[in-house]
Formats: structure tokens, sequence, C-alpha cells
């Protein structure tokens, strides 16, 4: 098994998390989201995106209110629900943990 | 000569394409549109990404050009990138192996021994359909169908369980019983 078939699951498993805490900073649209997480690990595609906007959504941890735009069609932007919220903090929380440990172990 | 231009409506977006690209966009919407099989929310995706692709698609025309082709479709779609549920695997995956096509018998689900339900799998048709083909050709044959449908589920493997698969009915289980029976010994007799 190569690195990176071993790395593309770590990947996917965060990406959910990192789009959560964007759209928990403030309120965004799908080409925000996109420009944050291009030239990182996570670069993301919209057909990658939308589905898992609209799978959060459907967890009621996302919600989207459309918003007229200068140019072109109304948008939708995203913010976190209370619930995505406590779920972005519970992460973040479990996050720090496996951090520390993984930093840990072994030295 | 006129060119022949196809107006799509993309989430609302009339935008007009030329052939190749039309072709293009549709294999690529059929595909997104395999990708969200079951999808609850199959509709509001679609809708986001044709959104996205007419977006794209302006962006990358001048002015002076009236329809999308391929040089403003393919790069579009690229950056769009392939439709991926969440929480699917979808990287470099192994290619599903591609299994030679065998002719058997499935006990799982199965009438009598399966052999209808073995012919429509290997001819990926409806199974119904080759029960109600059978029957008709019972009735047309004057009997002679029952003669070839022993010897098909004499002759025939048995497919290999599948994990989840249906129930072996009663039938099925005797047939299968009498079909190793007879084989037993028949390999006896020729051993």
């Amino acid at each position: 098994m190569s690195i990176e078939a071993k790395l593309t699951p770590i990947r996917k498993g965060l990406l959910e998390f990192l789009v959560l805490k964007i759209v928990g900073a403030r309120s965004v649209y799908v080409p925000d989201i996109l420009r944050r997480l291009a030239g990182t690990e996570f670069a993301t595609q919209e057909g990658t995106l939308y589905p898992l906007l609209s799978k959060l959504r459907r967890e009621d941890l996302v919600q989207y209110q459309w918003q007229e735009s200068d140019a072109g069609p109304p948008r939708k932007y995203y913010r976190l629900t209370p619930a995505g919220q406590a779920q972005l903090a519970a992460l973040d929380d479990y996050w720090n943990r496996i951090n520390r440990t993984v930093s840990d172990i072994g030295s | 000569m006129q060119r022949i231009y196809i107006t799509a409506r993309l989430n609302g977006v009339n935008l007009q394409f030329d052939e190749a690209a039309y072709v293009r966009l549709e294999s690529y919407l059929a595909e997104a549109d395999r990708a969200l099989d079951g999808n609850p929310d199959r509709a509001e995706i679609l809708a986001d990404l044709e959104q996205a692709i007419a977006d794209q698609c302006r962006q990358r025309m001048r002015a002076d050009q009236v329809a999308v082709t391929l040089r403003h479709l393919g790069p579009a779609l690229e950056e769009i990138g392939p439709v991926q549920a969440p929480g699917v695997e979808s990287a470099p995956e192994q290619p599903a192996r591609a299994e030679p096509r065998r002719l058997e018998q499935v006990s799982e689900g199965a009438l009598i021994s399966g052999v209808c339900l073995g012919i429509a799998r290997y001819l990926q048709v409806d199974v119904t359909l080759v029960r109600v083909i059978a029957v008709l050709l019972l009735f047309v044959s004057g009997g002679s169908m029952v003669v070839v449908y022993l010897i098909l589920m004499l002759l025939l493997p048995y497919a290999p369980a599948q994990a989840g698969g249906a129930p072996i009915g009663k039938l099925p289980t005797k047939s299968r019983e009498f079909v190793e029976f007879v084989r037993s010994k028949f390999s006896v007799a020729t051993s």
C-alpha cells in the first residue's frame, strides 16, 4: 500500500471537520470554501463539496440562506446551526486530544 | 452552412452549447446523477452543480461568443470535478474485478432450481421475463421444455452463495439435494 493510499482516507475524514470550521468562522458561500481550501492538502472541488454540504444540512449541522449577489443569480450562504456549533466544538476538542496523544506516544 | 446550437437549461439559466459540448454536458450530468443515486438531496445537488457549470462556462466565454464549446466546458468540468458522495471511498480504488460471466444456476431466490435466475443474471435481463418465456416455451414445446430444464439443472454449476442473498426456498433446497444426489451417482458410475 502506497503512502498516498494511506493518507487519502485521513484527508477524507478530516474534510468534513474543516468545512465545519470554515462555515463556523463566518457565513460563506461555496467559492469561499473552495478558495480557503485551495492550496492546502484539502483542496476540494465543487463535485465533492456540494454533496458534502447537503449531507451536513440533512444532519442539521449547517443551514443556508439565499442572498442576492451583484453579479449573477442569488447565492447560498451557509452557516452553522446550534447543533453544528456543538459538533464543531466536540470535534475540535477531540482533535486536540488525539493530536496530543499522537505527539506524546513514542517520544 | 449554418451552425446549430443546442440550448440547455442549467438551473434556470439558458445556455447555448455546440453539439460536442452538449454531449459532454449530458454525460457529466448523467454520471453525477448516478453518483447521487439514493441521495435524498439529489435534485438540489444537481441544481447546485448545474449552476456551477453555468457560472464556470460563462466566466470562460468571451463577450462575442454565443455558445459553449468544449474549450469552455472541458476546463469548467475539470475544475468542478467528478461528483463524489461524502464518505464514499472513490480514490484510486481497486476497480471491481471483472469476473468472467458464467452461466450458473442461482439457488437464492429461485423458484425451482434457479436456472431461470441464472440465465437472467447471465443475460442481464429481468428474471420475470426469463420465467415468462420459459413458461410459454413449456406450453409451446409440449413438455420437452421440462427435459431441457432438467438437463440444465443437472449440468449448470451452482453460483456461489452471496452474502446477504435471499434465503433459499424449500423447493430449491430439495432440487439441489436431488441434483447433488444424481451427480454423486454419476461420478461414482464414471469413476
